[in-house]
């Protein structure tokens, strides 16, 4: 066996790996295409839309066109009423996202750093999955009483379950050598999980976030709906049980619109935190 | 005490089993590593190499026995020794300057230190223009370069290496060999070079010592004689073979009763 190497490898001769430009470029331009797709797509589904309610093909009293719901919408902007009601619900998705990602996240590192607590709790957590919690809301009223605090409770604790199921298997699966490298460079418990654990378990902890997010706002407008006295979801069913059509699709909108914002956002502090992860 | 290098002392490591017979890891081992030397221990897989490192790195509680870095009995992780790990240990979240940081920041070195001490360690593991690059944008082996400059800029009097190689092919592992041999001939620290690669160990210390299977001792020492300005080109000497048959003498029995320990739990 005859191996002739030069003592000193040239160090900038690595084996080829990827060039760091081309796969971000690639990611741009994905990005713009969805983003154009998605605008000509909404644009299109308007037209298709409007002309159906010109041609009458459905009765305005069921959809009314789009050109309707623009006075519609800015009859709202000037409505003190509706700022009311979206204050309160925004309040609500808010709190209830607030209280229960944080809520979530610290289950989540409870059942981690104490993995008894954890077996022994995870079949409850999983099986409230399962259930409508919306069911519970009655219960709450009787306990918490009619408003803001019963509808944050429950819509909290649906959001704290994706969030700490999602955490606990983020941690769960952190390379073991991580923990040893926090060891060994004289981390303390404290900067073991802030500064390696929960980066590390981070691309699960934002999947349980967005679960969250989507289950605060489901779980406010749902119990809006049932039984409060204002919020956006009361004014939909309040509009609805009176036959005001236009004004309840306007509502609609509004709520289909914060729910995109929301998705927006999160996509955006997805994309900040997974930066240089992709490692496939 | 002005005792540098590592001292090893009496040192015996058990493992409870699920069976209940306990497995002793690594059985009385004394040893010294003189000061700014470079050893390598070779032995089969399952024998206590790794466990032996864990204990002189303070990751490791010993059963009984005392190690000794630079005069100091080791009673957790110091910050003197610095490790590097087989398996991959760069953070995908940081760049490069960033995993190389990461250890300083945590040692609470100065700031502007740590950014002047980051790019000589990436220098002198020969990644300049990688700075700002992720690790998911390295190959294996140049993310064990940013583990080992993670390591060296701490500037440990001791580094401890867990088999870095062995995840990595043939080419790279040479190429690599040559840079660790390289580095260490500026830097001389003590070092304890984990690994079951025979020519690896060879090629690259000053002195092997042979790990027996289960109970985990050291059954023979070799010093290697070779000049310590060597490269890779040595490998073809009659010397460098004569060690090698050497050190295998001492080594294959005892693989052999690894193998079929391993072999007789497998079935």
């Amino acid at each position: 066996m005859t191996v002739r190497q030069p003592e000193v490898a040239p160090p900038a001769a690595p084996p080829a790996g990827p060039a760091p430009g081309p796969p971000r470029r690639r990611v741009w331009g994905d990005g713009r295409l969805s983003a154009l797709a998605t605008a000509a797509l909404l644009v299109a589904l308007g037209v298709i839309w409007e002309i159906g309610s010109a041609a009458a093909l459905w009765s305005s009293e069921i959809l009314p066109a789009p050109s309707a719901l623009f006075p519609a919408l800015r009859a709202l902007a000037g409505d003190p009423r509706f700022w009311a009601d979206a204050g309160r619900t925004g309040v609500e998705v808010l709190g209830s996202i607030g209280f229960g990602g944080v809520a979530g996240l610290v289950i989540g590192v409870a059942f981690w750093k104490a993995p008894l607590v954890g077996r022994i709790f995870e079949p409850y957590l999983v099986s409230f999955y399962a259930v409508p919690l919306v069911l519970f809301y009655p219960v709450m009223i009787v306990v918490v009483g009619l408003g803001t605090p019963s509808v944050i409770i429950l819509a909290s604790v649906m959001a704290a379950i994706p969030m700490a199921l999602n955490t606990w298997v983020g941690l769960a699966g952190i390379p073991p050598v991580y923990l040893k490298l926090s060891r060994s460079i004289g981390c303390t418990r404290w900067q073991q999980l802030s500064r390696v654990a929960l980066p590390s378990a981070a691309p699960f902890v934002l999947a349980g976030l967005r679960l969250a997010v989507v289950y605060a706002l489901i779980g406010c407008i749902a119990m809006e709906f049932t039984t409060a006295q204002a919020g956006l979801g009361y004014r939909i069913r309040y509009l609805y049980d009176s036959f005001e059509t236009t004004p309840m699709y306007a509502y609609i909108l509004v709520v289909l619109t914060v729910s995109i914002i929301l998705t927006v956002l999160l996509a955006v502090l997805e994309r900040v935190v997974m930066a240089g992860r992709s490692r496939s | 005490m002005t005792d540098r290098g590592i001292q090893i002392d009496e040192v015996t490591v058990r493992f409870p089993t699920p069976g209940g017979e306990p497995v002793t890891a690594v059985d009385r081992v004394t040893q010294r590593i003189p000061e700014r030397s470079f050893v390598s221990v070779v032995g089969p897989s399952g024998c206590g190499k790794s466990t032996l490192l864990g204990v002189i790195a303070g990751l490791q509680p010993a059963t009984s026995g005392t190690v000794m870095v630079d005069g100091r009995v080791v009673t957790g992780p110091d910050r003197r020794v610095g490790l590097v790990f087989q398996e991959e240990s760069t953070l995908p979240w940081k760049t490069v300057t960033d995993n190389v940081r990461f250890a300083m920041q945590i040692a609470g070195v100065e700031r502007s230190e740590q950014r002047r001490r980051a790019l000589e360690a990436i220098e002198l593991v020969g990644l300049t223009g990688f700075e700002s690059a992720y690790p998911s944008m390295l190959s294996g082996g140049m993310r064990q370069r940013v583990a080992l400059a993670r390591s060296l800029a701490l500037a440990p009097s001791v580094l401890l290496m867990d088999e870095p190689f062995a995840a990595l092919d043939q080419q790279t592992r040479l190429l690599l060999g040559a840079e660790i041999l390289r580095i260490w001939r500026r830097t001389h620290q003590t070092v304890l070079f984990v690994t079951h690669d025979l020519s690896e160990a060879i090629l690259l210390s000053q002195q092997v010592w042979v790990m027996s299977y289960r109970p985990g001792r050291i059954i023979d020492v070799i010093d290697v004689d070779l000049p310590e300005d060597r490269d890779a080109s040595v490998v073809s000497t009659p010397e460098f073979n004569q060690l090698q048959n050497r050190v295998w003498e001492s080594l294959r029995a005892e693989s052999l009763r690894g193998f079929r320990h391993e072999s007789a739990v497998g079935t």
